[in-house]
Order: structure tokens, then C-alpha cells, then sequence
């Protein structure tokens, strides 16, 4: 029987082969796109679990709460004296491993200088809780000794090509050596952190390098990854709600605050396989996945693979008239409704089946071209796993059941008795019904560009608002401590050249995140209290507003001429606001108490963007270290926009003749804004393929439907030529029909679409007004399509010879 | 064989009732070859397929080999007919993406014979009626009365009691139709009982009995000698 199906299946798809190729065009696209999606999410959700142990091993994050109990700063590290005192007094922890980002270290061997990103501290048990393929050196060992590190594969080779790296000896920063004890592979793809080398823990207890007693004793410094490794099966909820007693018990109350610690700070578990696509903290190891955006490609994806099989429904109902005869004679000797309806349904899996063989090629041949587009590392390998094999298996009977159920029922209730004496007529309902499938079509392509138009204006609007100072010709360059004692002479060097206006230092620059604070007081009465604001803080030197062109919009910048400005403060105009003081020209002159500075308000700034759109402008103060202080971390270099290689040039010359043995790296700050969007301007790149290929594969159907409609009219188009319509007129009535059509889509689209864009938006702090010319601009694409689809049918049968086609009928 | 008796059938439309079968009462014995004659829209058809299962009364009975068949259902008409009744039409109604031996072979693959026995039987079937050396070619390769001679190897290929044929020489020469008509009549001699709507009287005298009908009616019935 099945066999006869296939036969059957088989030479009705190349009997109506125009037919067919739109069907198995729009299908084998829409799995195409299903395929892509579905090996993006494959890599979404793989993320971490490729470690043993990985839903025993939790993160632990710290949040801080203001007074109003929001959480002002949640991290995903905390400090280094937690991860002992954890393991000290829960004894359900099996392991603790603590991990500390160096930050860019420059390592030298021999000849061999390079900077090198994603280092990282680690400890010994760091192979204990996760899975660490080891390459050469024993790891229960390799992490053990201070002053121990290890490289990655493709480290070692960089700096000892085929040598044997163990043993050898490579400097860090000018500061201290490190011997090679072990090579470790990669961190794959799908981990949420990628270190480059692992250095040992122990190594920091040095008190050049960071202190053992700080590493014993610091609450404040929260940035050591800190890893739980707990028994199978145990419920994490139990040590966390005993968390706030633990923090009470282990940490030292502030002698100012007469609230216990646990009030304003809290500790959580995060499970390690949830970090990539639902932990977005203030601070992160590498930017992470969004679970959000997963559901938002899932559900482009069912839509594309839903407009595709309604091509498939429509178009198999529409010629149902012309296999009316067949399915009368296979009733007549003997078919069942049930036979029949099998007879379908393999003619629609059949379909499927060559759409996903054909599908799984092009997926394999446009992957490559999705990574560079997504800026994701997605390998067909995801796919080629029994599991998904099974499910992939699985999708040509779901398919071409979706697809080919509507056309089977309706086809297998065919009256023999009608269909055999030519009585037969595609009914109402059935035409009613494929208007509505259109109809649907084209409702998912008008909400897919409406999403696509305001994602683009989002992001334009993201990149063209005034940030309140200027972002062009600024150059950062890392601030090296060795530059402390001779940075004055070195930026005087600097400006030599007319090409540089300015440089300044910071602690932080403006695209990155504001996440230092400390507790700020003012005077109340006669007595400076805690004012129990989340404000933060960048230390800054003299020139840092100066070379960002930062209004001063009352009293002064920071001065050399004025000794006390290291007790002096400079807010912006959103500090001054939450502060409540009622004017920057009332809060200049103001006592205000930093942390433990205590000093004058001597400025206020204009509020400018330092974080990206997604976040508010959050209140600031700038304070003024004392001279050679470490506290900076960047230095900002405003060039003349006229000559910007030779600024870059002069830069670099200046640096080799003050830092030989540091490699010359800089970043431009405008670049460094773009990457803020970047995930939103792929996301927009994408929207943009997915919208078109959406609205393909539905005008596709909708070439097909209106050449079937109007081969059906072929009389009636005869008949109104011979009674004098001209070719304008009969395209447009017979295109009349399918514009009616996408207009409903429109009026149903726009609510969605709107709703739609209205949550994505919501995530951004600074957001555009959703365009209402958007929705216009979206229902004329879609309308000028359909136009653009029908007409053209229309149009070669208007200018047809009317005799011909009246002979035809 | 089949009894009918006061069996209606009226179609309906928002303004005219048509009555195509008025009471209509007859019976027909097995091994008979009845030929059914009258008018265009005197209910010949209507009959037919009431007959053949592919159409229900409006009220009246109908005993098939004794058992009342009127009031069954789209799956137990289906059944039956699958296993005992077979069609010969006027359009011949081949399947056009199937082979010839493939139209034949489809009553058999509904009746969920084995592929042995099915090509088996299609060749014997093919053989009797001379068409096995066109058994791989397509309907519209072949001549009408090619079609036809397929068409009633389709229709006799699972042995049905009963042949429906609904004008069965209306598309086709002379000498086809003889040798047409000829076919129905070896069959119904081996046995096999026939009802024939024809406009032919020269068709209709192959058979034992005429049945003349008129407005849903039987007015006359003649033996044939």
C-alpha cells in the first residue's frame, strides 16, 4: 500500500511541477531557517554542560541593596575572603574553586612580548569541579605552587612553538616570573568563560601581587568567580536561606551602620548551566546569551516554517479541483476516507522529506555565513548527535502532517457520485479558508518588518543621541603602573604633537560599566549621616572632563592650583537630583563625605552617558586620587579629528619611548559604543533575513494561489475583454482580491506588532516613540509585494487572446 | 440479489425539489444482465449509484443479497462495495498517473490483496482482455476503446458480484462498443450479474431484461428473448 502511495506521491509532484517547486521551495527554505535557528538554540542551551558535574556546580553572586530594598549592584563575584568561610561552615559544600581575572597581562619570553587577554587566577580544585582536559603536566599538581601557570595549547605554541612549554619561564608585566607546570585545550564555544592561562591561586597570596591578608580578610573587593561543587541531588535552597546568618556571622558590621550586614547585602547561588542564557549581572565574566532572544528565534522560526506549510495547504487545496476525478475512481473501487487521507499525508511527508534533505545541505553551506552575521561559532556538528538525528527524523512527518492534514481531509470528502459526473466545485468554505491562511501569511511578514524597521530606528537612535560629550577621536590606551612616576612627562610628550588636544586618566571609561560605590553622607544639621544613596564613583585626573568635553555647569574641574582638591568632589546633575540638593549652583561649596574622604562639592558636570542606553544615567562623583595613586586604569587621548593616524603615530611613539618592554594597544571610544549595540545590531541584521525571507516564501504562495485563481477565470477574463475592459482594468480586479487581503493582514499585524516591539523596547532605559510611519511603511512593502506577485499573473492574462481562452473554457 | 422497493431520493435546492426516484420498486436475481433505459434526468444514474453504494435513499429499502444496505455508513458502503461490486463508466475514469497495470491492480491494493497475488491476478485479467502488451503504458497513450477494455478489467479484476455500467460504449466507435458489450456479456455469462444505463437500444438488447424508466420511475419492463 505504502509503496503505491509513493508511486503515487512521487508523479503527482512532478505532474503539477510548478506547483510542487513552490511548495519545496518555500518548505526547504523555511527548514533551512528552522535548521539554522535550531542549531543556534542547540548552542544556547549546550552552554556549560559539557562539564560532568555541571548541575552540581553553582556560582555564587553577590547583590547590594539600597534603602529602598531595590538591588542597586548585583555581581556575579564576590569577595575572596567568602569561599574559605563557606566551605569552613557548609559542610554539604564537596568543593569551593575561586577564580580572579587578572585583566591584560603582558607576558614575555625571550623575544616573545605579547598582551594577553582572558588570564586568570585559579586554584588547585579548579580541576576538581569542572572539566579541564588537560594536555600536558599533572593538574592535581600544576596549580599547587605559587608563581605556577598554565597555557593554553594555542598560548604555548604562540610562545614556544614546538618546544615543550613545561618548565619554561615567562614574565608577567615586568612584575614576576611564572613556570609553565601544564597545557590545557581550549575552553569550548559553549562556556561562559574562556581563560587563556591560569595562574595559581597561590601566587596572589604574594604581597606584591595581591596579599594573603587580603585574600583572607576583604569583603570589598568582589571580583573572585567563586564555584560550589554540592552533593547530587541536594536542594541549594537550604544553604541559601542561610545565607543572611552566614554573612552576619563572617563579616564585620560597618562601626557607622547599626544595621546587620545581611540587610543590605545578600548572597545567592546561580546554577552554572543557567549563567550563559539567564544571569545578565553587573558583572559577568564574558557577555552572556539571552534566554529572550532564544524565544524570539524560536518563534521566527515556527513562523517561517508556518507560511511555508501554508503555501503548502493552499496551493494543495487550490488544485484539488483538478484531482477531484482521481479521487472519485479511488473511492469508486474500493478507498476508504482513512486510505486516502494516508494517500495525502505521504504525498506532503514525501514533500517534507526532500525538503529537509535538501535543507540540511543549504543549512550546512550557510552556516558559516549565519556565524559572521550572529557572531556566534555554531558547528553543524550540533546536529549530527542521535538525539537531534532522531528529532530532525521526526520533522518531515510533523511537517508534512501540519501541512498536508487540511488538504487531506478536504480532498478525501469528496462525493464520488459529484466529482465522477463533473459536478464537482471548490466550495465557499474552502476558498474562505485559504483566504484566511493568506491572510496569516502575510499578518506574520508585516509584524516581522514593523519588528525589523523599529529595531534599526532603536539602534540608530542609540548611536546618533548626544551622550553629552563628544565620543569622536577619543583613544584609550591601558594605564600602566610602571607610567605612575613619569606619566606627567609623558603626557606633556604626548601634546608636543598639535594632533593631540588632550589625554586624561581614569579608573573607568565611558562604555564600560559604573560599578564602584561607596557610601556617601551629607550634612544634616550639624552632622554629616549616610545619605543611603547608590552613587557611584570614578577616580579621575585633572584632565579627565577636559578631554572628554564634559560640561561644567557650575563651580570648577579639578585643579592643580588648588592642593585640597583630593578632597574634592565633582557630581553630575543626577547626583545632585538624588542627593536633593535643588541646584548645581546651591550644591557647589556643599560638604560631602565620599567613603572615607571627606571634602567640598567644588563642581557639578552635565549628566552624559558613561553606560550604555540600556541603563539610566546613574548619579556619579568624580574623585581626584592622589598623585601616584593606582587607581586608574585608562588613559584617554582627545586627538584633532584632521590627522588621526598621525595622532595614533605620535601615541605610539610616545609610548615606545616611555614603556619599550609594554606592547603599544589602544581602542577607539566611538568603537567601543558600537560594541555596546552590537548584540541588538545583529539581532536587527537578522530580523532584516528572516522578515524577507518570511515575506518570500508567502508572496511565493501567493504567485502560486493567484496563478491557480486566475486560470480559473480565464472565461470571465475573456468575456469582459470581448465586451470592451482594458488590460488596467482587469489587473486590477483581479489583483483587487489579494489586496483586500493583505489589508486585513495589516489591520490585524499592527495591534501585534506593536505590542510586540512595545516589551523589546521596554529593556532599554532610552528609548524611541514606536514610529507610526513604520506600520505604514511595513503594509505598503507587504501591499507592493502582493501587487507586484498578482499583477504579473494578472497582467499575462489580460493581454491573452480572449478568443483563445473562450475557446479554452 | 437486490430488492429494491418504494425507494426516493429527492435533491433539493433552495427553490426546486427534484424528485429523481419515485418509489421506485424492483428486484434483480443474480447471474441477471439488466439493462436500465429512459430519458436524460429520468433517474437512471441516480439509481445506478444507489445501487452501487455510492449514494443513499431518501427513504425506501434496499437489500443487497438480503441484507438492508440502505441505512449503512460511508466506511460499511465502502466496504462492501470494495469486495463486491465493480464500475464501468462512460469516461472510462482511469487514473491518469497510474499505468494500466496499476489502474487495474487498485481494487486489489484497497482490498489488501498480496503483491504476488496481485500481479497475478492483474495479468490474468489483462491477458483476458488483450491489453497485456500495453500493460506499462499510460491511460492517454492508449485508444478509447483501449481505456474502456481497462476500465473493465478495473472492474472485474477482485470478481465482484455485481458490474455497475453507466453507458459504457458512449464514448466510443461501433466496433469498440461491440467488442465492449461483447466483454460484459462473457462476463455476465461466466456468472457475474450486470446493470447497464444505456441510451442504446442495440446495447440493450445484449442483455435478459429492460428496465424503462420515466420520472423516477420504472413504466416498463421487457424480457429479452
Amino acid at each position: 500500500m505504502f509503496r503505491n502511495y509513493f508511486k503515487i506521491a512521487l508523479r503527482n509532484l512532478l505532474k503539477y511541477s510548478f506547483i510542487s517547486s513552490i511548495n519545496l521551495f518555500g518548505l526547504t527554505v523555511g527548514l533551512t531557517c528552522c535548521l539554522l535557528i535550531f542549531t543556534y538554540i542547540l548552542h544556547e542551551l549546550s552552554f556549560d554542560k559539557h562539564h560532568q558535574k555541571a548541575d552540581r556546580i553553582y556560582r555564587v553572586t553577590r547583590s547590594w541593596s539600597g534603602p529602598t530594598g531595590d538591588v542597586s549592584l548585583h555581581l556575579g563575584t564576590i569577595a575572596p575572603a567568602f569561599g574559605p568561610y563557606l566551605t569552613n561552615d557548609f559542610s554539604e559544600i564537596e568543593k569551593m574553586t575561586r577564580l580572579l581575572q587578572s585583566g591584560n597581562v603582558t607576558l614575555r619570553y625571550e623575544d616573545k612580548l605579547f598582551i594577553e587577554e582572558n588570564g586568570y587566577f585559579a586554584d588547585e580544585h579548579l580541576f576538581d569541579v569542572f572539566d579541564v582536559q588537560a594536555i600536558k603536566g599533572n593538574v592535581h599538581k600544576a596549580l599547587n605552587d605559587p608563581f605556577s601557570v598554565m597555557l593554553t595549547r594555542e598560548l604555548a605554541t604562540k610562545y614556544f612553538g614546538n618546544d615543550d612549554p613545561i618548565n619554561k619561564v615567562i614574565r608577567f608585566d615586568n612584575q614576576f616570573d611564572c613556570k609553565v607546570t601544564g597545557v590545557y585545550a581550549s575552553f569550548p564555544a559553549n562556556a561562559h568563560m574562556h581563560p587563556n592561562l591560569l595562574i595559581s591561586f597561590n601566587t596572589l597570596k604574594d604581597t606584591a601581587v595581591y596579599g594573603e591578608k587580603r585574600l583572607r580578610t576583604s569583603f570589598s573587593n568582589n571580583s573572585f568567580f567563586t564555584y560550589l561543587l554540592f552533593p547530587a541531588g541536594y536542594n541549594v535552597k537550604n544553604i541559601e536561606s542561610q545565607f543572611p546568618n552566614f554573612i552576619d556571622k563572617v563579616m564585620p558590621a560597618s562601626p557607622e551602620s547599626k544595621s546587620k550586614p545581611s540587610q543590605n547585602t545578600r548572597l545567592e547561588l546561580q546554577k552554572l548551566t543557567d549563567i550563559h542564557l539567564r544571569s545578565h549581572l553587573d558583572y559577568e565574566a564574558e557577555e552572556n546569551g539571552d534566554i529572550r532572544r532564544v524565544y524570539i528565534f524560536s518563534a521566527i522560526a515556527l513562523f517561517i516554517l508556518l507560511i511555508a506549510c501554508i503555501n503548502y495547504m493552499n496551493l494543495s487545496t487550490a488544485r484539488s479541483a483538478l484531482r477531484a476525478r482521481e479521487i472519485g475512481v479511488r473511492k469508486v473501487v474500493g478507498a476508504q476516507k482513512k486510505e486516502l487521507i494516508a494517500q495525502f499525508l505521504s504525498e506532503s511527508v514525501l514533500l517534507s522529506w526532500i525538503a529537509i534533505i535538501i535543507a540540511l545541505v543549504f543549512t550546512w553551506i550557510s552556516l558559516p555565513w549565519l556565524n559572521i552575521l550572529s557572531g556566534q561559532v555554531l558547528s553543524p556538528r550540533l546536529l549530527m548527535r542521535w538525539p537531534i538525528i532522531l528529532t530532525l527524523g521526526l520533522v518531515p512527518f510533523v511537517v508534512g502532517i501540519l501541512s498536508g492534514l487540511y488538504p487531506a481531509l478536504f480532498m478525501s470528502s469528496f462525493q464520488p457520485v459529484k466529482v465522477l459526473k463533473g459536478l464537482f466545485k471548490t466550495g465557499g468554505s474552502n476558498i474562505s479558508f485559504r483566504k484566511v491562511l493568506v491572510v496569516v501569511q502575510f499578518s506574520i511578514s508585516i509584524i516581522l518588518i514593523v519588528s525589523t524597521v523599529i529595531v534599526f530606528q532603536q539602534l540608530k537612535y542609540m548611536q546618533q543621541k548626544s551622550l553629552g560629550f563628544n565620543k569622536d577621536h577619543i583613544i584609550t590606551l591601558p594605564y600602566i603602573t610602571a607610567l605612575s612616576q613619569t606619566y606627567d612627562a609623558f603626557r606633556t610628550q604626548l601634546l608636543e604633537d598639535p594632533a593631540i588636544r588632550d589625554a586624561g586618566r581614569s579608573s573607568r571609561i565611558p562604555s564600560t560599566r559604573l560599578l564602584d560605590a561607596q557610601d556617601s553622607y551629607t550634612l544634616v544639621g550639624d552632622s554629616m549621616l549616610p545619605a543611603n544613596l547608590d552613587i557611584k564613583y570614578v577616580s579621575a585626573d585633572y584632565n579627565f572632563v577636559t578631554a572628554y568635553g564634559v560640561r561644567i555647569v557650575a563651580g570648577r574641574n579639578f585643579s592643580r592650583d588648588f592642593a585640597t582638591d583630593t578632597a574634592g568632589f565633582i557630581l553630575n546633575e543626577a547626583a545632585v537630583k538624588v542627593i536633593g540638593w535643588k541646584s548645581p549652583d546651591e550644591a557647589v561649596g556643599k560638604p560631602f563625605r565620599y567613603g572615607i574622604t571627606s571634602g567640598r562639592v567644588i563642581g557639578i558636570m552635565g549628566d552624559f552617558h558613561f553606560e550604555s542606553m540600556h541603563d539610566k544615567i546613574a548619579p556619579l562623583v568624580l574623585v581626584l586620587p592622589p598623585p601616584l595613586s593606582s587607581s586608574y586604569a585608562r588613559i584617554s587621548v582627545k586627538a584633532a579629528g584632521s590627522n588621526l593616524s598621525g595622532a595614533l603615530n605620535h601615541i605610539e611613539k610616545t609610548w615606545k619611548s616611555f614603556l619599550p618592554d609594554i606592547p603599544f594597544t589602544y581602542n577607539f571610544l566611538d568603537e567601543n559604543y558600537a560594541r555596546l549595540y552590537k548584540s541588538e545590531q545583529r539581532q536587527g541584521t537578522l530580523f532584516t533575513i528572516f522578515a524577507f525571507i518570511a515575506i518570500f516564501i508567502a508572496s511565493l504562495g501567493l504567485f502560486g494561489l493567484s496563478a491557480f485563481a486566475i486560470s480559473q477565470r480565464l472565461k470571465e477574463i475573456g468575456i469582459r475583454k470581448c465586451l470592451g475592459a482594458g488590460t488596467g482594468t482587469i489587473v486590477g480586479l483581479l489583483s483587487k482580491d489579494f489586496l483586500k487581503l493583505v489589508v486585513i493582514a495589516a489591520l490585524i499585524a499592527f495591534p501585534v506588532a506593536w505590542y510586540a516591539m512595545y516589551t523589546w523596547l521596554a529593556d532599554f532605559a532610552y528609548r524611541i516613540n514606536i514610529p507610526w510611519w513604520a506600520f505604514i511603511m511595513a503594509g505598503l512593502i507587504a501591499a507592493g509585494i502582493a501587487f507586484a506577485t498578482t499583477s504579473l499573473i494578472a497582467m499575462k492574462a489580460a493581454v491573452s487572446n480572449p478568443v483563445k481562452n473562450l475557446r479554452t473554457e | 440479489m437486490i430488492k429494491i422497493s418504494q425507494l426516493e431520493k429527492i435533491y433539493r435546492t433552495e427553490d426546486v425539489e427534484t424528485i429523481a426516484l419515485n418509489k421506485l420498486s424492483f428486484e434483480i436475481s443474480e447471474g441477471e444482465f439488466v439493462a436500465v433505459m429512459g430519458p436524460s434526468g429520468c433517474g437512471k444514474s441516480t439509481l445506478l449509484n444507489i445501487v452501487g453504494l455510492l449514494d443513499d435513499p431518501d427513504s425506501g429499502s434496499f437489500l443487497f443479497n438480503g441484507i438492508e444496505v440502505s441505512k449503512f455508513n460511508e466506511r460499511k458502503r465502502a466496504e462492501l462495495r470494495k469486495r463486491n461490486i465493480g464500475f464501468v463508466f462512460q469516461s472510462f475514469n482511469l487514473i491518469d498517473e497510474l499505468t494500466v497495470f496499476e489502474n487495474v491492480e487498485l481494487p486489489l491494493i484497497y482490498l489488501g490483496a498480496k503483491l504476488a497475488e496481485r500481479k497475478n491476478r492483474v495479468q490474468e485479467v489483462l491477458d483476458k482482455m488483450q491489453i497485456m502488451h500495453r500493460r506499462n503504458h499510460y491511460p492517454q497513450q492508449l485508444s478509447g476503446g483501449q481505456q474502456q477494455r481497462v476500465a473493465v478489467a478495473r472492474a472485474v479484476v477482485n470478481n465482484p458480484k455485481l458490474i455497475l455500467a453507466d453507458e459504457p460504449t458512449g464514448n466510443l466507435d461501433s466496433a469498440n462498443g461491440n467488442e465492449v458489450m461483447q466483454l460484459l456479456t462473457d462476463l455476465n455469462e461466466k456468472g457475474t450479474t450486470i446493470i447497464m444505463v444505456t441510451h442504446s437500444e442495440h446495447d440493450a438488447r445484449y442483455s435478459h431484461r429492460i428496465i424503462r424508466m420515466l420520472d423516477g420511475q420504472t413504466v416498463l419492463e421487457n424480457i429479452m428473448v
